[in-house]
């Protein structure tokens, strides 16, 4: 049990307790903003087990100076592709959610309702 | 050679550039055009770059590091003409947006740049996360679209897309950056399958990422807001998402299998195939035009992601096969959804309102032909190649999937078509045609031709003829404003130079065929100088087909056959749907002919197994489940020959054709259907299937095919159709002569083939002649009609005396010798039915001749003319023969016999002059002639000479009863002519066969209807859908968790 209570495990372990809410709201909930919501949360939660896996013990920001030198780097420092990926992964989240919300303003504007079962006219 | 990164760079510094315009609509849009242009450009000088050569691609590096510490872009070959392929569909698609674009602004601009762009990188780059990146770039783009130029049904559509490509990129994002976790990189070439697959959780990254791919691509049945969207979008949107989206998503695919084992290559070619018959079958409920695309767009990348799954098996072929049919998609999905939008008709039927405008339905025709497979585009050879290989890995289930599901596309397609052609129930209503629209669709349809001779030219074909006939029938469409008289005397010089310059080209049986074929040909065209004007679209059609049958005796490889087959059937599937009535008819003739045609094409992927070539001869030599193959080109021909079962396409389709065309398709074209058969019998020989004699049962479907046909050729009132039955009962003569294989067999069959043509035509031309004339095709409106149409009457006598196969003509020479054949055989009981077969049709041909010229004569009738000259030449001209012939039976039956003593060397008549002589006696049809016309004339004279006293009645000169009947065609004595005989029989003829086919079809639409419930319009539960596909596949594929 004890290997399990690291930070790494519990970040990773929260994302996708996060994606899981996520995926929950996304499915149940009729409310338009609320699913968006539920994306948001997803969205969230993965950006959390990105940056979990980048997280590395008892090791500094991947930054080569006096502090680190080259050949201790790989096990001194923390990864840096996770935390690059993350921010472009959190402005993409943006966007998207952005748009969703746009949606959501224009569909509330035509029929000024926010369940999802109202929007069912395309089908089969 | 332009750095290809500067495709990207362009379009980013187009796209920010474009915000310091200010207002300048128009110029922005120069700007992006020109921008657009370059792209392309860029590519194409690629693609030019690696053409021909082999060169390795290049890769080109960012950021100053090299990969894998940096994101690469590679061009190679592939990426060269993917690239190209979609900035050509960004580029002529804005040209088609250009009104939209101008009135939505730059934005749309900038968002339409960034689309095509974030497809560039899809295709170019190395980088899983990079791809992730531009992946979700293009999806906001295309929703962004959507919602700049909304309608009132896009709104909610594009937010269903929306939410759904969000869980998928965010599916895709997870496995990215697991893989990145186990893989140690994100480079594609430098991440290891083994070390991901050695871990549960590399396997499951795996999984995750190639799965979000396969559900970018929408699989059935979680593309629920796939189908939103492109119903939803507008149409010029929507050929961009189908056309560039889906080619540079399947690239994606492709690109990514290196990660992927012999488990993902399996699920992703079924879950491709489920895709594409689940699709198509829901596609034929459909009645939305735009919806109706979306189907059949998910259905055609399904089938692509099959031969991406198929790749371990496919090998080098791979690359044709799907490159052919994604090329096809490409074209004729843009240019239908193009199409769709310059229509603008929501409904399948209102596209009637286009009937009639030649260049929209060339349009439309071209690109549904591409997208069934027809040839000559790019689809056929891909098709072709893709059975043939799955034939050769055994992978039966597959094949027949595949078949069934374009079967389903086909059904859909051709009754969309037919609406387009002769739906008149709504307004004609041409939409004015908008340049900037017009062009880029007319340049796809164009593309559709020429790639099509460029994969003809990869796959071997090669046919002189095919050539020179497409030149000749493009010449006729481009010429068609000319006058009938001029046309129609090419068309007869045409055929007439093709008979004169290869009459000694062919020998043995295909000879008998090629002149049926092409004197046949010339002598059904002469009728055609009877019509007036210009007869818009009808030659380069007649042509076609005509083309397709002479093409069948050309064919040298099975390839060549089957190109010519197609041709055949669809260019004399526009001759019938050309007749008045005829839409319906027409989609079941093209129907079956598709699944017949499918069946023959299964036939010969089988019997190819193990076979280096392609040629005809390896039909002698099948390696592998002959009996199969053998059965399913066999049912495949007789669905041309119309045989019981498959026949209730043929009466209307003959029926309601033209007068000119029912001969040429129920004379000449039903041959087609026999020279298959003579080709697989004789190739292949008798064949025992599950221990039964395949030709054993084809001789009693033979006999009871001319049963059922004569019977109900009995019982009808329009005489078209009776000559219609009448055709299928004849032809089941013929096959049940082939089915004896022997030589009175053979020679009865072949006989009665060559005269059938005469009969038919002659009787089809005085029919049509008649119905000309008299505006109607019932005979019970028709009666006496012997003394204003006599010539036709004698048409007509001679044709039923045939027809019957009475002595003295040569009908009688074919049953002779089908009786003595017969009982070589030892056949008794197929011999009775037979018999009775033949009894029967003196009903047919004595009500025939008694309710049209004979009896009263219809007051409104009492003034029509004699058949026009033009109908009664050719009919005169058969006549001549028809009495040669039976004068002389040795010219034909001779030279039939020598040729088949080749085949058949026992059991062959011996001629002495005009005398056969048989096993079971002889016959000598000179003296039978002389003796019949001795006994004729001996009567006539007779009753000349008693008659001379007789008082003339006229007609109105005896006392009707005070009827008031209700129909009043039903105290006419032609009406139910043969009441007492369809009590006693009619239920043999009860139309129990109709009504099975009508109930598969209504099946099938029921069941499709039930299945698309569950596209219940609701985003959420799309969401399911793709949760629940993932969940399910992943358990399918690794048998639980």
């Amino acid at each position: 049990m004890a290997q399990y209570l690291t930070l790494e495990f519990i970040a990773m372990l929260t994302g996708f307790i996060l994606i899981i809410i996520g995926l929950w709201g996304m499915i149940t909930q009729k409310n338009l903003i609320k699913l968006v919501i539920g994306f948001s949360l997803f969205d969230t939660g993965l950006n959390i087990v990105i940056v979990s896996m980048a997280y590395v013990k008892n090791s500094t920001a991947p930054i080569i100076d006096k502090a680190v030198d080259v050949s201790q780097a790989a096990s001194k420092i923390a990864d840096p592709v996770p935390q690059a990926l993350v921010l472009t992964s959190i402005v993409i989240g943006l966007g998207v959610t952005a748009l969703m919300l746009a949606y959501v303003l224009r569909m509330y504007r035509e029929k000024k309702s926010l369940d999802i079962n109202s929007y069912t006219d395309l089908r089969w | 050679m332009v750095n290809p990164i500067h495709i990207v760079s362009i379009a980013l510094g187009v796209a920010f550039a474009l915000g310091f315009l200010g207002k300048r609509e128009k110029l922005a849009l120069g700007i992006v055009y020109t921008a657009l242009a370059v792209m392309l450009a860029i590519s194409a000088s690629w693609l030019s770059h690696f053409w021909g050569n082999v060169t390795e691609p290049i890769q080109i590096f960012t950021g100053g590091f090299k990969p894998p510490f940096a994101i690469n872009l590679q061009m190679g070959l592939a990426e060269s003409v993917f690239t190209l392929l979609i900035n050509t569909a960004g580029l002529l698609g804005a040209i088609y947006l250009a009104n939209e674009l101008l009135k939505a602004g730059k934005n749309m601009m900038i968002v339409f740049l960034v689309l095509v762009l974030g497809l560039n990188v899809m295709v170019m780059t190395r980088d899983l996360f990079n791809l992730f990146v531009f992946m979700e770039i293009q999806s906001i783009a295309i929703a962004g679209l959507v919602i700049l130029n909304p309608d009132r049904k896009s709104i909610p559509a594009g937010f269903k897309y929306v939410i759904a490509t969000g869980l998928i990129s965010s599916l895709l994002l997870l496995g990215t950056v697991f893989i990145y976790y186990f893989g140690g990189t994100l480079n594609i070439d430098f991440i290891s399958q083994e070390s991901l697959l050695y871990v549960k959780g590399g396997s499951v990254a795996i999984f995750l990422v190639l799965l979000s791919i396969v559900l970018e691509l929408k699989p059935f049945p979680a593309n629920g807001w796939a189908l939103d969207v492109y119903e939803g979008a507008h149409p010029g949107i929507g050929a961009l998402i189908s056309a560039a989206s889906a080619t540079a998503g399947v690239f994606v695919l492709d690109k990514l299998m290196v990660f992927g084992n012999f488990t993902f290559f399996n699920a992703i070619s079924i879950i491709g195939a489920i895709t594409f018959l689940g699709s198509n079958l829901l596609g034929i409920k459909q009645d939305n035009t735009r919806r109706l695309l979306g189907y059949s767009s998910v259905g055609q990348i399904g089938l692509i992601m099959t031969i991406i799954g198929l790749k371990p098996y496919l090998g080098e072929n791979t690359k044709f096969i799907a490159l052919a049919i994604l090329l096809s998609h490409y074209l004729a999905k843009a240019g239908l959804f193009w199409l769709a939008g310059m229509v603008n008709a929501d409904k399948l039927k209102d596209w009637g309102a286009i009937r009639g405008h030649r260049i929209y339905l060339f349009l439309m025709g071209t690109f549904i032909f591409t997208l069934v497979g027809f040839p000559p585009f790019p689809s056929f050879f891909g098709k072709w190649q893709l059975v043939m290989q799955l034939a050769n890995n055994h992978h039966f289930w597959l094949l027949a999937i595949i078949l069934i599901g374009s079967f389903f596309e086909g059904v859909y397609l051709f009754r969309w078509l037919g609406y387009a052609i002769k739906w008149d129930e709504v307004e004609q209503n041409y939409p004015k045609i908008k340049l900037n629209q017009f062009i880029p669709t007319v340049i796809f349809a164009v593309l559709a031709y020429a790639l099509g001779f460029y994969f003809g030219e990869l796959s071997g074909y090669k046919s002189t003829f095919i050539y020179m006939a497409a030149a000749f029938i493009a010449f006729l469409y481009i010429f068609d404003f000319l006058p009938v008289f001029v046309k129609n005397t090419l068309a007869i010089g045409a055929m007439a130079l093709y008979y004169f310059a290869n009459q000694d080209t062919f020998h043995g049986l295909t000879s008998i065929f090629f002149i049926i074929f092409v004197i046949g040909g010339i002598i059904t065209l002469l009728a055609g100088y009877t019509f007036k004007g210009k007869r818009t679209g009808f030659y380069p059609l007649v042509m076609m087909m005509f083309a397709g049958l002479i093409g069948l005796l050309e064919a040298k490889t099975t390839l060549e056959f089957f190109f010519a087959w197609e041709l055949m059937t669809a260019g004399s599937y526009f001759l019938i749907i050309r007749g008045k009535k005829s839409m319906e008819h027409a989609l079941s003739y093209i129907l079956f002919s598709v699944g017949g045609a499918y069946l023959i094409l299964s036939g010969f992927g089988i019997a190819q197994i193990g076979h280096t070539g392609m040629g005809l001869d390896v039909l002698k030599d099948v390696h592998y489940y002959a009996p199969i193959a053998f059965t399913l080109m066999a049912i495949g021909f007789m669905t041309k020959l119309a045989s019981i079962g498959l026949h209730i396409w043929l009466p209307g389709a003959h029926a309601e054709a033209e007068a000119d065309v029912s001969p040429m398709v129920s004379a000449i074209l039903l041959k087609a259907g026999i020279l298959g058969l003579v080709m697989l019998f004789l190739s292949m020989g008798p064949q025992k299937l599950f221990g039964i004699d395949v030709l054993y049962v084809l001789s009693w479907v033979g006999v009871l095919t001319a049963l059922m046909g004569n019977m109900m050729a009995a019982f009808q009132e329009d005489a078209k159709r009776l000559l219609a039955y009448s055709s299928i009962g004849v032809l089941g003569y013929a096959l049940f002569g082939l089915t004896m294989m022997s030589h009175l067999g053979w020679l009865a069959s072949l006989s009665i083939v060559v005269t059938h043509f005469m009969f038919k035509s002659l009787l089809f031309l005085a029919i049509g002649g008649v119905v000309m004339r008299t505006k109607t095709k019932y005979m019970y409106q028709m009666g006496g009609l012997i003394k204003q149409m006599p010539f036709s009457f004698v048409s007509v006598l001679i044709g039923i005396i045939v027809i019957a196969g009475l002595p003295p003509l040569t009908g009688f020479g074919g049953k002779w010798l089908m009786f003595n054949a017969i009982m070589e055989n030892g056949w008794y009981f197929q011999a009775g039915i037979a018999f009775f077969a033949g009894v029967i049709s003196f009903l047919y041909c004595f009500r025939l001749i008694h309710t049209i010229f004979l009896g009263q004569p219809k007051d409104e009738l009492r003034n029509v003319k004699e058949a026009p000259f033009w109908m009664l030449v050719p009919q005169y001209i058969i006549i001549t023969i028809l009495l040669v012939l039976s004068a002389l039976p040795n010219s034909m039956l001779k030279p039939i016999g020598q040729i088949l003593l080749n085949y058949f060397p026992d059991g062959a008549l011996v001629w002495h002059g005009q005398l056969a002589i048989g096993p079971y006696g002889y016959w000598n049809g000179k003296l039978i002639l002389a003796i019949v016309t001795i006994i004729f004339l001996a009567v006539f004279a007779w009753l000349y000479i008693i008659n001379r006293k007789a008082q003339k009645v006229k007609q109105f000169n005896i006392v009707y009863a005070a009827e008031r009947p209700f129909r009043p065609e039903t105290t006419h004595f032609a009406y139910n002519f043969y009441a007492p005989y369809q009590k006693a029989l009619g239920f043999l003829v009860a139309p129990g066969i109709t009504n099975f086919w009508d109930a598969v079809s209504d099946g099938a639409h029921a069941i499709a209807d039930k299945i698309r419930s569950i596209y219940n319009g609701n985003g959420q539960t799309y969401l399911a859908h793709i949760l629940g596909f993932t969940v399910i596949v992943y358990i399918l594929m690794n048998g639980g968790f």
